[in-house]
């Protein structure tokens, strides 16, 4: 079997309906980025997240509007791939102070309604954890275990036959949780998942991201300017513009608007722009390398004429290795869970995008320069 | 034809390495299989005996269940060092990066902390800091400048010549030195713990990642890394007392478990009814059998069980009356057999003569007139008075060097040390020199710690990410394939073998660096699938031209791979450039596919460009074609 057999499409004459397609959606996804922008993960943030799994189909809503009467402004509540697991984040990264007070009040409360008898003295509060001097050892996993049942983590230190330490951590995910615990007392749920990331980190992530981003982009540049010719490079950078700003503004405009589909901008999100920056590039070079191959060997034909013929030369294999990777892409959207959709999301648009660019964007840029310089590129 | 034997005993080679590669990491699976189905049956049994058993004691005797059954065959340990790891995602635990906190390392490091100028500047900097990157150090060094002030006001270190940038790079080094002393003392907690497989290491020079597999509990993870170290020099018992103790402890343990009917029982064996009349005594060794010193040894598989007995309320008794501890070595050392792992074990006293604070310095170094290496340690002046009274009373006696309950060395004291400037030798190797060097410095300066990220898995997350990543790995294995094999017909064969070849080469490869595959990693597969027939594919279009402008079969399969060697090398150069960055960016997870995608890219290569060609030379050798759709 085969398809484009023989195809033979004047692509570079109709580049001009092309200039207006991709302007078009890049308008588009820009107005989104500027008005929607994005949803950034903590990765980049800082915060806290925790993700839960219900026994039974949890309303976003309700669960949104419990998170966020419990100390720690409004908390953010999705959905987090069905409807029986939720995700919730805060920027809080520690309990605030004055919240302190509280926080403890409720641990004595949750010991004293089960181990009203154990005698407990506070040795020290931070803002990170309380301990008690406890004694009475007998009791003490029994009151870990009370603690954990209400959303606490605690732990215990003997350090000797009588007298025993006792230390509650107070996390901003172990308030949430107990948070939830008290207001949702018929519902039983599960922490799956919970992350904690500090600004500064999140910032230097971000940072990182950018700086991945650009180091690719400039190696590619040096790579073909090197094995091709300074224009094919630079229209193939320019390709990948398109390709990663495009892809931004799609996520953009689709962010929240999918329940199942949750685009925030994490680390992993990342990772999928500079797979979509290699599989781009992949699909530019096998079109650059036909051109290339063409204009060794008819010398005199002009060049959107080689462009031409290398292009359809090429679509078959363009297609097919499109329509492989989307396969397994779509295979990761459907089946790959949660955590990788936004990341089979990315690239199932990139592939598309990818693809498009090569001979839009990148084939189409080396023969406007070519022919607005009037110079004649040769191999 | 020579050629093709060649080739063909490369490939048939490295489809039995990948298959031998792969081969622990199925055999894993079936051993986790078998002893998970057997501890939750004994797990059923024990709940049944005692259905009011705590949670905590129930969960940790099931720990140690699992632990003695996968000790139990050397075969199952070989095969679990040799699987593919999963990452933290995957299978459930917790991530942590800690931060070592400067200013906190600073005001300890300060002749005069209590200075207003200093802990004015000191607070500005940490508060400067929080939201540049710019180095805690650095930024106090130019705010002290800028006061007119010179560093050596506030820092020494036995030099009065040293410029303001030596004192920088002084105390840089010491911030890189506290990270080292962090790494090494939490990694020994880490393994007392019980934490299978942790991976521990420092990251530029004040960070450190950790990642505990099978941790969910963050409170005890981060006690754990948070605690601050104890240093504690502590003397020994007198061996006649310490052997009365130990005995009670035997007989405390023996009158506990049902020793009469088994001493009866004459068909046991020796050893087993030693066992039961003398349970101490048959887990700890005497050493010197003249009894001069109380050390005994251990075997290191048996201390968790000897540390269990310690913790029972009758033999606590026991070694709070003597007001003894038994503490074991941070080592184990090798039987005379040879095979057999011992641990030493220590009978101290348990109240230290001098805790790790008066420690000022100590440094590692090959002693030039035994040519042996040495640890000398610097004391304070309070500490001095204290050394000289315990080491002038004990001249001739051992002192235990404690950090954290562990005992790192026992040297004997020669003389009373007046000066507080004391040497340590019998130190093995310079390594283990710098080893104590960390741990005595440990005391002098307890490094604090503080999460910067942390990230948790619970089990149940990690299992689904399993089972959705291996689903969506087959389905886009057999949908890939289906396809090619439809449109290519027997060339498409040859691609599905192709792609098999290069699943398990990936997959091959990553076991045998010890790579982790983390959910990322699995979609580095799955997408590589789909890029890896980009190859053939090319391959594929470029032999059906080359058919088409009418040459024969064999000089078409020839230029068909000559032709796409250039685009298939420079597309494959590309997507590994961008590999490679995202390999250095990333972070765990995202790592791990950056890994799988270049191994699968690499893969595929070989696949295409050597098994796929031989199939066709040889069908083209014999005037066949692989037909191409």
């Amino acid at each position: 079997m085969r398809i484009f057999h023989d195809l033979n499409v004047d692509f570079m004459g109709k580049r001009r309906i092309f200039y207006t397609i991709s302007s078009v959606i890049l308008i588009f996804g820009l107005i989104n980025i500027f008005v929607r922008g994005f949803s950034f993960g903590i990765d980049f943030k800082g915060g806290v997240e925790v993700t839960l799994k219900f026994d039974n189909p949890v309303n976003i809503t309700e669960l949104r509007d419990k998170a966020s009467n419990i100390g720690l402004g409004s908390v953010e509540a999705k959905t987090f791939g069905d409807e029986t697991s939720a995700l919730l984040r805060t920027g809080y990264t520690e309990l605030p102070a004055e919240l302190l007070p509280k926080v403890q009040s409720k641990v004595e409360d949750v010991i004293n309604a089960k181990y009203p008898q154990v005698k407990k003295t506070l040795v020290e509060r931070t803002a990170t954890f309380i301990s008690y001097h406890v004694d009475s050892i007998q009791a003490l996993d029994g009151v870990v275990k009370a603690l954990s049942d209400g959303g606490f983590q605690a732990s215990k230190l003997v350090s000797d036959s009588v007298k025993a330490n006792l230390t509650v951590r107070l996390g901003v995910s172990d308030w949430i949780k107990s948070g939830l615990r008290e207001q949702m007392t018929k519902t039983n749920f599960d922490v799956q998942k919970s992350e904690r990331v500090v600004p500064l980190v999140g910032k230097e992530l971000k940072r990182n991201a950018l700086w991945a981003i650009a180091l690719s982009l400039i190696v590619i540049l040096v790579y073909l300017g090197f094995r091709f010719k300074f224009s094919f490079a630079s229209g193939a950078v320019l390709a990948l513009f398109h390709d990663i700003f495009l892809t931004l503004g799609i996520f953009s405009a689709f962010n929240g608007l999918i329940p199942w589909l949750n685009l925030d901008i994490s680390v992993t999100v990342v990772g999928a722009f500079l797979t979509l920056i290699g599989y781009s590039m992949m699909d530019t070079v096998v079109v650059f390398d036909r051109v290339r191959e063409y204009m060794k060997i008819y010398k005199t034909l002009p060049l959107d004429v080689i462009m031409n013929k290398a292009i359809n030369k090429t679509m078959s294999r363009t297609v097919i290795t499109a329509f492989t990777t989307l396969i397994s892409v779509t295979v990761l959207l459907i089946f790959g869970g949660e955590v990788l959709r936004s990341f089979a999301f990315c690239l199932f648009i990139g592939i598309i995008t990818g693809t498009y660019s090569s001979i839009f964007v990148a084939s189409v840029f080396v023969l406007e320069y070519s022919e607005r310089t009037h110079k004649k590129i040769e191999f | 034809m020579k050629d093709f034997k060649l080739k063909t005993f490369i490939i048939i080679g490295a489809f039995a390495l990948g298959f031998y590669l792969l081969y622990p990491t199925f055999a894993d699976f079936q051993n986790t299989k078998d002893i998970n189905a057997q501890v939750s049956e004994i797990g059923k049994q024990i709940k049944q005996k005692q259905p009011n058993i705590s949670d905590n004691e129930y969960q940790s005797r099931l720990t140690k269940l699992r632990d003695s059954l996968l000790r139990h065959d050397p075969s199952i340990l070989r095969n679990r060092e040799k699987r593919i790891k999963l990452g933290l995602d995957l299978q459930g635990g917790m991530y942590l990066v800690m931060e070592i906190n400067t200013p906190k390392l600073l005001e300890k490091l300060c002749k005069n902390p209590n200075d207003t100028l200093f802990q004015r500047l000191l607070s500005e900097s940490e508060i400067e800091t929080r939201t540049s990157e710019e180095n805690v150090v650095s930024v106090l060094s130019r705010k002290i400048k800028a006061a007119n002030k010179r560093m050596s006001l506030y820092f020494d270190f036995g030099d009065i010549t040293a410029t303001d940038s030596d004192i920088e790079s002084k105390l840089q080094q010491q911030e890189k030195d506290a990270v080292s002393r962090a790494v090494e003392i939490i990694s020994k907690r880490v393994n007392q713990y019980g934490v299978s497989e942790p991976n521990i290491q420092s990251q530029g020079s004040r960070r450190i990642v950790l990642e505990l597999p099978g941790i969910s509990n963050h409170e005890e993870a981060l006690n754990l890394v948070q605690k601050g170290a104890v240093l504690e020099f502590k003397l020994f018992v007198k061996p006649s007392i310490a052997f009365t103790m130990m005995d009670k402890i035997d007989k405390v343990l023996a009158g506990s478990d049902s020793v009469k009917t088994a001493a009866k029982d004459t068909t046991k064996q020796d050893s087993e009814v030693n066992a039961k009349e003398h349970p101490f005594w048959s887990l700890a060794m005497i050493i010197d059998k003249s009894q001069k010193i109380s050390d005994c040894s251990v075997r290191t598989e048996k201390v968790n069980t000897v540390l269990e007995y310690l913790k029972r309320a009758d033999v606590k008794k026991i070694l709070d009356e003597a007001g003894a501890q038994l503490v074991f070595d941070n080592r184990s050392e090798k039987a005379g057999d040879g095979k057999t792992d011992l641990t030493r074990m220590y009978v101290l006293n348990a109240k230290p003569e001098l805790t790790g604070e008066v420690i000022t310095d100590a440094r590692a170094a090959m002693d030039p007139q035994k040519n042996m290496p040495a640890v000398s340690m610097d004391m304070n002046s309070q500490g001095t008075d204290e050394w000289a009274t315990i080491t002038g009373a004990n001249v001739g006696e051992r002192c235990a060097v404690v950090l954290d309950g562990v005992v790192f060395t026992a040297p004997y004291i020669e003389e009373k040390i007046p000066t507080g400037q004391s040497r340590i030798t019998g130190s093995k190797s310079m390594e283990e020199a710098k080893i104590l060097e960390i741990v005595l410095k440990a005391g002098a300066l307890p490094a604090p710690v503080e999460p910067m990220e942390d990230r948790t898995v619970g089990p149940s997350l990690g299992q689904d990410s399993v089972n959705q990543g291996l689903n969506s790995g087959m389905f886009g294995f057999i949908i890939v394939s289906l396809f090619m094999i439809f449109y290519y017909r027997n060339g498409g064969v040859v691609a599905f073998a192709g792609l098999f070849f290069t699943i398990l080469i990936s997959l091959g490869v990553l076991a045998a660096f010890h790579g982790v595959l983390t959910l990322p990693g699995i979609a580095g597969v799955v997408l590589s699938m789909g890029m890896a027939v980009d190859a053939n594919v090319l391959i594929y279009e470029r032999i059906r031209e080359e058919l088409a402008t009418g040459k024969t079969l064999k000089a078409s399969v020839d230029s068909g791979f000559k032709m796409s060697y250039s685009a298939i090398l420079d597309s494959n150069i590309t997507t590994l450039i961008t590999g490679i960055i995202l390999y250095q960016f990333g972070t765990g997870p995202v790592q791990g596919f950056a890994l799988t995608l270049m191994i699968g890219l690499v893969a595929s290569l070989f696949s295409a460009l050597v098994f796929s060609r031989l199939i066709f030379d040889y069908f083209a050798s014999k005037g066949q074609m692989i037909q191409l759709g």
